[in-house]
C-alpha cells in the first residue's frame, strides 16, 4: 500500500496534481516518470524522509511498492 | 604489416595477435563482470555465424538486432557480419512505447532499411510477429538467438564455407546499417562500408593518440553512432578493451560508470553534454569515497552542444576524484559521416571563446567587450585528417572566417546518402558535401557549433523530431486539429533540452486545461517521448509560417520571451 506522503512527494516532483497509484504501478505508467527524471524522484524522497539510498537499492526497484518497502526499511517501520 | 581490408579480417588478426587480451568487459551492476577476450568473441562470432548461415540468411541481408544488455550481442553482431550480411542494432522498445506505434517505427524503418530479418528476445514475439504476417512486409523472419545452442563448435564444412564467404567480402561492401538518430518512422538509414569504418578507426586513433594501453568506458547505447562507432568498433578494430555498462542501469545509478573507471583503469570515454551534469549533480559524496579517475585521459564530449557551464561542474566536482581537466575533449560529428569530423587536441585545455552574444545571433563573430552580453562558446576541435568543413550561406556558398553560417562537411569516411531515401538525400547531399543543418564558425582552425538549422530537439543526445510528437498529439481532444507545435527548451541546470509543446484549445477554465495537459503527456509517453512543459494558448494564437503552418521558431521565441496573459503553462 502506498502512503499518501511517498505518492505525494512523488507526484509533486513530477508536477502531478493526481495519479492513482498501486504497489504495482511502474515508472513507465505515470506521465513524466522517465529514467532521467528517476534519481530526481528518489532524491526528493530522500530529501524528504531524511533517508539515504544506495545506488544499489535504487537499481534493484521494481515498482512504487518496493520504492515504499525501501522508505519504511529505511524509517525502521 | 599490412592492414586488413575488412571487419572480419581485421577482428581476426587482433584475435591472433593478442587472443587472451580483454575485448568486451560486459558490466552489470552487482554482478562479477563479464569478461571476453579477442579469441573467445571471434569463436562464439563463428558459432553465431554458423547459425545465421544455416537460416537461409544471405550476404547483404540487413539483420535488425533489437536486444538488451547482453554480452551474447556482441559476438552475435560479429557473427553476422562474418556472413556478409549486414547487422543493425535498433532500440529495445521502452515499455511506455505504445506496441502499434513500435510497429509503425519499425515498419517506416523496414521500407528505407529493407529490414529482412529481426533478431530478438522471445519477449518481444508478439510485439514482432504482425508485422511479419503483413502483406507486402520485408521481414522475412524473426529469429531468436539467445536461443541457439553455442556448446559446440560449428560444424567444419559450415565453417570453412563461411570463411570463404567472408574472405570474398570486399572493401567497399558495406557492412553495417545505422540509423541517424531520432524518433519513430524519421529515422535515415545510413549504409557504412568496411573501408569506411576502418579508415575512420584509424583516423580516431591517430586523432586520440590511443595506444595499445587504452580502455575505453561507455555506457551509451549501441545504436547511438557515438555508442558504436566510437565505444565498440574503434577499440575492437584496433585491439583495445572497451567495457560496456548498460544504459539503463547507467542512467539509475550514474556511480557505475566512475567506478568502471576506478576499477578497470578506463582512459577513455564518450558522453553526451548532460552526461556532464548529471554525473556532477546525482551522485552523493558518500558514495563518491575512494573513486580515483586518475586514469582517465579522453572524457569526450559529444552528441549534443557542448556547454562551458557543464565542464566547470565537472571539474570543480571531480578535481578532488583525481579528475585531469586536461582529459576533457570534445568531438563534432554525425552518422553521415560514419562519426568523427573535429577532436579538439588530447591534453590541450578546450579553446573557449567569448563572444557578443548578440553579434553572433546575427551571425557575427565578435569577441565580447564591457557592454556585451556574453556567450561561451566551446571549439569542438579540429579536423581530422581525411575530413573537411565550409561555413556555408543559405545559397551553400563559402563563407569568410568570422561570420556563423551551415556547417558543410566532406570526409573519406563520407555516406553514399541515405538508404532507399533519394529525395531526403538530394536535400542534404551535393557535391560530395553533407550539409548538416548545424550552424557555426571557424576560428582559429577550430571549429565551433553553436546552433541548428533544423528544428531537431536534443534530449540528453537523443535527437528527437518536433513532426513525431506533433502527429501523436494532434489526436488529443481538445486540440485544434493541426495547431500544435513542439520544440525544445533549454535547461542550463541539467545541461540539455527538453521537450515542450504548445496547442491552440477553445477550452478555458482550469480543470479542463489540467485534463487536456494530462492528455497531451500520455500521448508523448505513447510515443517514449517526456513532454516537459504544455503551452495551451486560444484559438488564432500562433503565428504563421509562410507555408501557413505555425512557425516552430517564431512562436517558441514569442512564448519563451513574452508574459502574454492569454497563456497558460504547466
Amino acid at each position: 500500500m502506498i502512503s499518501n506522503e511517498l505518492k505525494s512527494v512523488i507526484l509533486k516532483q513530477l508536477n502531478l496534481d493526481e495519479f492513482e497509484m498501486t504497489d504495482e504501478t511502474v515508472a513507465p505508467d505515470v506521465p513524466g516518470w522517465d529514467s532521467l527524471n528517476h534519481i530526481n524522484i528518489i532524491v526528493a524522497i530522500e530529501e524528504y524522509f531524511k533517508v539515504k539510498f544506495k545506488s544499489m537499492e535504487v537499481l534493484k526497484l521494481k515498482n512504487v511498492g518496493d520504492l515504499q518497502k525501501l522508505v519504511n526499511l529505511k524509517l525502521n517501520k | 604489416m599490412d592492414k586488413p581490408k575488412t571487419l572480419w579480417k581485421t577482428w581476426l588478426r587482433n584475435a591472433e595477435l593478442n587472443p587472451d587480451k580483454e575485448a568486451i568487459v560486459h558490466w552489470i551492476a552487482g554482478e562479477e563482470p563479464i569478461r571476453l577476450t579477442f579469441a573467445s568473441l571471434i569463436e562464439t562470432a563463428k558459432k553465431f555465424s554458423a547459425f545465421i548461415y544455416n537460416s537461409g540468411i544471405m550476404k547483404d541481408d540487413v539483420c535488425a538486432i533489437i536486444m538488451r544488455h547482453n554480452h551474447f550481442l556482441y559476438p552475435l553482431y560479429m557473427g553476422i557480419s562474418r556472413t556478409g550480411a549486414l547487422p543493425a542494432i535498433l532500440a529495445y522498445p521502452n515499455p511506455r512505447l505504445h506496441p502499434e506505434k513500435f510497429r509503425q517505427g519499425l515498419e517506416g524503418m523496414s521500407q528505407r532499411s529493407g529490414l529482412d530479418y529481426i533478431f530478438t528476445e522471445r519477449e518481444l514475439e508478439p510485439l514482432i510477429r504482425p508485422l511479419i504476417e503483413k502483406p507486402g512486409s520485408t521481414i522475412k523472419s524473426v529469429i531468436f538467438p539467445l536461443e541457439w545452442d553455442l556448446s559446440k563448435p560449428a560444424d567444419e564444412k559450415t565453417d570453412l564455407k563461411i570463411e570463404s564467404l567472408a574472405s570474398e567480402v570486399k572493401e567497399t561492401d558495406y557492412f553495417l546499417v545505422q540509423h541517424s538518430s531520432g524518433t519513430t518512422g524519421l529515422q535515415k538509414p545510413i549504409a557504412v562500408t568496411h573501408k569506411m569504418m576502418l579508415e575512420h578507426a584509424w583516423q580516431c586513433v591517430k586523432a586520440l593518440k590511443i595506444t595499445g594501453e587504452d580502455k575505453i568506458v561507455s555506457w551509451l547505447p549501441l545504436y547511438h553512432d557515438m555508442g558504436l562507432i566510437g565505444a565498440f568498433h574503434i577499440p575492437l578494430s584496433y585491439g583495445i578493451t572497451s567495457i560496456h555498462i548498460s544504459p539503463f542501469e547507467w542512467v539509475l545509478a550514474p556511480i557505475l560508470m566512475l567506478e568502471v573507471i576506478d576499477k578497470e583503469k578506463a582512459t577513455i570515454s564518450y558522453i553526451p553534454n548532460f552526461a556532464y551534469n548529471f554525473l556532477s549533480e546525482k551522485i552523493p559524496e558518500e558514495e563518491l569515497e575512494g573513486i580515483s579517475l586518475e586514469s582517465m585521459r579522453l572524457l569526450i564530449n559529444g552528441a549534443e552542444p557542448i556547454r562551458h557551464d557543464s565542464h566547470e561542474k565537472f571539474v570543480n566536482k571531480f578535481q578532488k576524484y583525481k579528475f585531469n581537466p586536461l582529459a576533457l575533449t570534445s568531438i563534432y560529428g554525425m552518422a553521415e559521416t560514419t562519426l568523427a569530423i573535429t577532436y579538439t587536441e588530447v591534453g590541450k585545455p578546450l579553446t573557449e571563446l567569448k563572444l557578443d552574444r548578440n553579434k553572433l545571433s546575427q551571425g557575427i563573430v565578435k569577441f565580447a567587450d564591457e557592454n556585451s552580453v556574453v556567450r561561451i562558446c566551446v571549439s569542438c576541435g579540429k579536423l581530422i585528417d581525411g575530413c573537411d568543413a565550409h561555413i556555408v550561406d543559405d545559397n551553400r556558398r563559402i563563407m569568410p572566417e568570422g561570420f556563423v553560417g551551415e556547417i558543410a562537411v566532406n570526409s573519406i569516411s563520407m555516406f553514399d546518402g541515405y538508404r532507399n531515401y533519394p529525395e531526403k538525400t538530394t536535400e542534404v547531399f551535393e557535391d560530395g558535401w553533407y550539409f548538416t543543418g548545424d550552424y557555426g564558425f571557424k576560428y582559429d582552425d577550430e571549429l565551433y557549433v553553436i546552433g541548428r538549422k533544423k528544428d531537431i530537439i536534443i534530449v540528453a543526445g537523443k535527437n528527437i523530431y518536433p513532426e513525431d510528437i506533433e502527429d501523436a498529439i494532434n489526436q488529443v481532444e481538445g486540440i485544434i486539429p493541426g495547431r500544435i507545435i513542439a520544440f525544445g527548451e533549454d535547461d542550463p541546470s541539467l545541461g540539455t533540452e527538453l521537450v515542450s509543446v504548445v496547442a491552440e484549445t477553445k477550452l478555458e477554465n482550469d480543470a479542463d486545461k489540467n485534463k487536456l495537459r494530462m492528455e497531451i503527456l500520455k500521448a508523448g509517453m505513447s510515443i517514449d517521448i517526456n513532454i516537459h512543459r504544455v503551452y495551451l494558448v486560444p484559438t488564432k494564437w500562433l503565428i504563421k509560417s509562410s507555408a501557413g503552418k505555425p512557425s516552430r521558431k517564431a512562436n517558441k521565441e514569442r512564448l519563451t520571451s513574452g508574459t502574454d496573459p492569454h497563456v497558460w503553462s504547466r
